[in-house]
């Protein structure tokens, strides 16, 4: 599937991707992101999340390794930013969650590529432009 | 003596109370709820319908693993709450022992397996007969191809059982040696199967604590697959 370009200005046109990433899902989808610290991993999720209905605050699983929000689909979001090998990525539930129905969204995916299914959507988040710009790219799935 | 077993090792959770090979009842349920919501509402409905106070529970038997990862840990932290306060012995028998129990009747070669993803299963192979099990093998993870070779050479005729049985009945190695894939009743791990799997280690003296009731955790040998893709590219340069 083709690789699709986007430009945000502002981390409200990330959550607003995110809400159109979110129209799309139909459960047991991977949504791979990839990006550094302050890419918009955690805005985009946000959008995401808002996007399918869940009422709860979403904030980056940095410690708790995953958290879990209820919408129109269950959502996991995932952190993999500590995750070093694979009884780690067995650790946070990943594999039960793939088989869940629920949506995956993988922060710091760099950490576990050997591990995305084939057919999670790749997601990258850079710096673009402006202050609160970012160059974000998709590719696994049309909006 | 009374028992107590649940399993949540996989998609379905169970829990049933047995005493003397009696099912006194048994709860299951496979609707793709999380353990941590179904489990603990069936062993309290369970204990009210048959009227039997939790303190009265002799041992608490529970499928340590393997298994899914979570559904383990659910499963084994349920048990160790409810063994804690009254110091009862428990016991963690194998998911693929309690599966292969579904089958003791029968005489043959048992062969149990989970589904642990990439063509691979979690297994163990037993041998049935007068309504006893033999351990032929430690519980392992394995792929479904090897372990159709190996099976070649098992006494006939062999069952399997488990979540994973489709998967390697499909598989040509075990359409050869007329694998036979019994009805989806006896097909998967229940808590009845568990509650009689730990009736023997009991009487093996196998009972252990609430405090040292672990799970089992058995991988899939993945692991000597680079996690990070960078990492394995720059391993081959």
């Amino acid at each position: 599937m083709k690789l699709r370009r986007y430009r945000t200005a502002s981390p409200a046109e990330t959550e607003a991707l995110g809400r159109k990433i979110a129209e799309r899902l139909k459960g047991g989808e991977v949504l791979a992101l990839f990006g550094g610290m302050g890419a918009g991993k955690t805005t985009l999720t946000r959008g995401i999340a808002r996007g399918l209905g869940a009422a709860e605050g979403v904030s980056s699983p940095t410690f708790a390794l995953v958290h879990e929000y209820d919408g129109r689909l269950k959502i996991y979001h995932f952190d993999m930013f500590r995750v070093e090998s694979w009884d780690d990525l067995a650790s946070t539930g990943f594999f039960d969650a793939l088989d869940s129905g629920g949506v995956l969204i993988v922060e710091w995916s760099e950490n576990i590529e050997n591990a995305l299914p084939e057919n999670a959507v790749r997601i990258r988040l850079a710096p673009g432009g402006t202050e609160n710009g970012r160059a974000i790219s998709i590719e696994g799935m049309e909006l | 003596m009374k028992i107590l077993a649940v399993d949540s090792s996989a998609a379905a959770a169970s829990a049933a109370l047995t005493q003397d090979g009696k099912i006194l009842g048994e709860f299951y349920c496979n609707v793709g709820l999380t353990h941590s919501q179904t489990l603990m509402p069936m062993i309290d409905g369970l204990l009210r319908w048959t009227r039997t106070p939790l303190d009265t529970v002799d041992l608490f038997a529970v499928s340590a693993g393997p298994g899914s990862f979570t559904g383990i840990r659910i499963g084994v932290a349920s048990v160790k709450g409810l063994a804690m306060p009254g110091g009862r012995p428990c016991v963690g028998v194998s998911t693929l022992e309690a599966i292969a129990w579904n089958l003791a009747h029968l005489t043959g070669t048992v062969c149990a397996v989970m589904d642990a993803r990439c063509r691979q299963v979690y297994n163990a192979v037993f041998r049935a007969g007068g309504g006893r099990l033999s351990r032929l093998c430690p519980d392992r993870a394995i792929s479904v191809a090897d372990l159709a070779e190996e099976c070649g050479t098992c006494e006939t005729p062999l069952f399997l059982v488990g979540d994973g049985a489709r998967l390697c009945y499909n598989n040509a190695g075990f359409q050869k040696i007329r694998a036979v894939l019994p009805p989806e009743t006896l097909l998967y791990q229940r808590a009845s199967g568990v509650a009689e799997a730990a009736e023997v280690a009991f009487a093996a003296g196998l009972a252990t604590d609430a405090a040292r009731l672990m799970p089992v955790y058995l991988r899939p040998a993945q692991a000597e697959r680079a996690l990070k893709k960078n990492k394995t590219e720059g391993m081959e340069k």
